[in-house]
């Protein structure tokens, strides 16, 4: 088998990688490559045909495409070499990578620094559980995206579409734009899972009726899809008996949750977050294996693009650094958890003096909160599932925090002052 | 007779989302509602007065690895002129090559925006 050593390797040409990418070269590593099983670079993004992208790290509004071409266009001036249609097969803790592709046949590289950027998955029906047959014509939302924005395909004239998450409202909106009906968008909470302008933009914009407290209890069809039913569930998201009603169709989206995609990282014994289902981070995006990094959708969903490149370009400088024997260690260890209302935090371990950006996931929506991390607290008007919430922590404000092992971050009612 | 009407509109402007409540008496605002911020009057007021909407969707292209061009409005259109510029591409196919940023269909119904290419698409050999 070839062997090959390069200084960096990152895994996965979307976002968070080709951003990774260009600032580790920015900051002077010439010996880099960037592998991807696609045959082209971009990630998800060339299939996200909407606008809505860039608004913050290029304060414009874009579509998918034009703001991942900005990144492919700067990734080729600096001439980073990559490697399409290739797969990773392993990592090993050593920072070996067995990859497989039609020109080099099976190769190992030998990194001095790897980038994980592999983002994250959609669940299936297989994982949610839905009773009845097994008929053609049930789709996750990113399926049906790249179906319909890059190969072209209508996959339904008659359309029911379970989970409100944004790529569900966002294709609520693309099949009812291609002449679909969108027969209901069914959500077993309480309140969407999707952005407030998605739910306006894509469902109300287009009479798309969106249930709440609802969801598929049983699909119907032998070799295609015909009909779902649909039930309101309690409190406990359980259905309601006599509460279920059919509805026709010949195709359901599922848009029920993201997954990051970590088999790779399980192979370099990376430890991970239950809470995130991605690798344990520190301020540096470093991994729980010296020099192994992460950044993206692998780590924990991001809702916004420009947070991803934020997170990849940190994640880019950490390893060009690492690499150069520039990195510092960590003036102390802190990790963070999860406290009241909080899901997960990223990263979830900081030092405690250089400032750090942290992006918390909440369970439930709360008015005029505060997030609390140990003994700092910092004002949040308003705090929603499906916005991360954004914590700057300056330099200023981490020196008056309390240096421990293990601080809590969580989220509750501001005090009365 | 006096027509009213009140309807609920969801300020998209920040996160807390304010429903507000817009009453229209004779196809004007006479009262708003349930808006924490003068932000969101002035977007509430836009909604109703003359809503606006990014435009994009996918055209046919030929000679290219794949069968759709994605395109964008060059600016927001009126919302209920969705549907119509949406016919009004149907039957739109280009030829391979395209660039970002070239224009595909100008001034489609008279809107005073153009409709443009969002990638760049290469030709390809005929296999």
């Amino acid at each position: 088998m070839a062997k090959r050593n390069v200084d960096i390797a990152v895994i996965g040409a979307g976002a968070a990688g080709l951003a990774a990418a260009i600032k580790a070269k920015e900051k002077g590593i010439e010996n880099i490559v960037i592998l991807e099983r696609s045959e082209e670079l971009g990630g998800i993004l060339p299939q996200c045909i909407h606008t809505g992208f860039g608004l913050r790290y290029f304060k414009e509004n874009l579509t998918g495409p034009e703001y991942i071409s900005r990144f492919i266009k700067k990734a080729q001036d600096l001439q980073i070499e990559y490697k399409l249609d290739t797969m990773v097969l392993e990592i090993t803790p050593e920072k070996e990578i067995t990859v497989v592709n039609s020109v080099d046949g099976l190769l190992t590289l030998r990194a001095k620094a790897i980038i994980l950027a592999m983002g994250c998955r959609e669940r299936t029906r297989g994982m949610l559980g839905i009773a009845g047959t097994r008929p053609a014509g049930i789709l996750t939302a990113g399926t049906a995206q790249r179906l319909m924005d890059i190969e072209g395909y209508m996959p339904g004239a008659k359309v029911v579409v379970l989970g409100s998450g944004d790529v569900g409202l966002i294709m609520a909106r693309r099949f009812a734009m291609e002449g679909a009906k969108v027969e209901a968008v069914v959500e077993i909470l309480p309140y969407p899972s999707g952005l407030d302008r998605n739910v306006v933009q894509c469902l109300e914009d287009f009479n798309i009726p969106l249930l709440l407290q609802h969801t598929v209890t049983s699909i119907h069809g032998s070799d295609r899809i015909e009909a779902v039913t649909v039930a309101k569930v309690d409190a406990s998201g359980k259905p309601v008996q006599n509460t279920e009603r059919i509805i026709e169709c010949e195709t359901l989206i599922l848009s029920v949750g993201l997954i990051p995609e970590n088999e790779l990282s399980q192979t370099a014994d990376i430890a991970l977050d239950s809470a995130t289902g991605g690798p344990i981070v520190n301020e540096y995006m470093e991994t729980s294996v010296q020099g192994i990094f992460a950044c993206g959708n692998v780590v924990h969903v991001y809702d916004l693009v420009d947070h991803v490149t934020q997170a990849g370009e940190l994640a880019g400088e950490s390893a060009a650094k690492y690499v150069l024997n520039q990195l510092p260690p960590l003036a102390s260890k802190i990790t963070l958890k999860a406290g009241d209302n909080v899901k997960s935090v990223v990263p979830q371990i900081i030092g405690g003096k250089e400032p750090v950006t942290l992006y918390l996931r909440v369970k439930k929506p709360m008015r005029d909160v505060e997030v609390t991390i140990g003994n700092l607290t910092i004002p949040k008007r308003m705090v929603k599932p499906p916005e991360m919430v954004v914590v700057d922590l300056t330099r200023q404000a981490l020196e008056k925090l309390e240096k421990r092992d293990e601080l809590k971050v969580s989220i509750g009612k501001r005090a009365r002052k | 007779m006096k027509k009213r009407e009140v309807r609920v509109i969801t300020c998209i402007i920040c996160p807390i989302g304010c429903k507000a409540k817009v009453t229209i008496e004779n196809g004007k605002i006479s009262k708003i509602e349930d808006v924490e911020c003068p932000r969101g009057e002035e977007y509430v007021t836009r909604e109703i007065e003359a809503p606006m909407r990014d435009f994009f969707t996918t055209v046919r292209i030929k000679g290219a690895s794949i069968p759709v061009l994605p395109v964008r409005s060059t600016q927001p259109i009126p919302k209920d002129k969705i549907m119509d510029c949406v016919l009004e591409l149907a039957n739109i196919v280009v030829d391979a090559p395209v660039g970002a940023g070239d224009v595909i269909v100008k001034n489609p119904l008279g809107l005073g925006v153009d409709i443009v290419a969002t990638r760049d698409i290469d030709r390809v050999k005929e296999r």
